[in-house]
């Protein structure tokens, strides 16, 4: 009997059945103490497609948003002892991405002598004509799915023309939907900057689709 | 209590989130109810909110993407 159960857990690991019902902190000590690459791979299941999407809006550029998150998990397998669990996992992730996707920024603005008008050129409708969205309301109507998406592509547009600090809090605010406190431990800022910036952030991506916004109120 | 459009911008986060006493926040929605520009603000506010929470449905990571990285991963992993 307890053969089967021990035959029938390994089955579930191997699946990675079992360890999607871990926590981070366990999957975290299965992989330091056993070195078990499963528990490893779980955790960036978990985590890849979050990451991913705060990266790219820091950085604004796929292929360069796919370098920099294969630099953040590959280090992350040799450093993650350095986790204390001061902070929840996730928090922790985020703050490690945030800094590298910004250091990266930085290091590619060093290299062009005019960022701005680069930065601007990086957007790529081709990329974005791929994407779907799910819009849940315009599910059976044709022609709202196509108003929406191009709703959705214009303040996609507006975010990316925001500064990186207001992409930030933007993103891990209004999309993420996280906690203000969450996003002053991810940042290292405190409570009152982070809900000074994103105030600045919101009044100025409005500003840049007034007009916009107003249809879409209406 | 005197509300002038100005503190609707400023307050408008607390606003949102709920965070306003009983007495802020009345003398807000009554100047929101008199002041069809403040109204308009605040409504467009909170759609570009609606919206902007929307694009979390977003999957930049395509399987061309994972695979890779799953096999960088795997190499890196790889017992010598």
């Amino acid at each position: 009997m307890l053969a089967l159960r021990k035959l029938i857990q390994t089955m579930l690991i191997k699946c990675g059945n079992l360890y999607s019902y871990y926590k981070d902190e366990k999957l975290i000590n299965i992989y330091l103490q056993q070195n078990d690459e499963c528990a490893y791979e779980e955790l960036v299941n978990r985590y890849l497609d979050r990451i991913f999407s705060l990266v790219y809006r820091i950085v604004k550029d796929v292929n360069v948003s796919e370098d920099v998150v294969q630099e953040i998990f590959l280090t992350l397998s040799e450093k993650l002892h350095t986790f204390k669990g001061n902070s929840s996992f996730s928090t922790w992730i985020y703050r490690v991405s945030t800094n590298a996707a910004l250091m990266k920024l930085r290091t590619e603005k060093k290299h062009k002598y005019d960022y701005t008008l680069v930065d601007e050129k990086e957007y790529d409708e081709n990329y974005y004509a791929n994407m779907t969205y799910q819009a849940t309301d315009s599910k059976y109507r044709p022609d709202l799915i196509n108003y929406k998406k191009e709703s959705f592509d214009l303040l996609e547009k507006s975010i990316n023309n925001l500064s990186e600090n207001y992409r930030v809090v933007i993103h891990l605010k209004d999309i993420e939907g996280m906690s203000i406190r969450e996003i002053s431990e991810i940042l290292d800022i405190s409570i009152q900057a982070v809900k000074s910036r994103i105030h600045r952030a919101r009044l100025e991506l409005k500003s840049i689709l007034e007009n916009q916004l107003f249809e879409w109120s209406k | 209590m005197e509300i002038c459009c100005q503190s609707i911008v400023e307050n408008i986060m607390d606003y949102i989130d709920n965070e306003l006493d009983d007495k802020t926040l009345n003398a807000l929605e009554e100047h929101i109810h008199i002041c069809p520009e403040c109204k308009s603000f605040v409504d467009t506010y909170n759609k570009m909110l609606r919206m902007s929470g929307d694009l979390k449905n977003k999957k930049f990571v395509t399987p061309e993407i994972r695979e890779r990285l799953k096999n960088l991963i795997k190499q890196k992993l790889k017992p010598n």
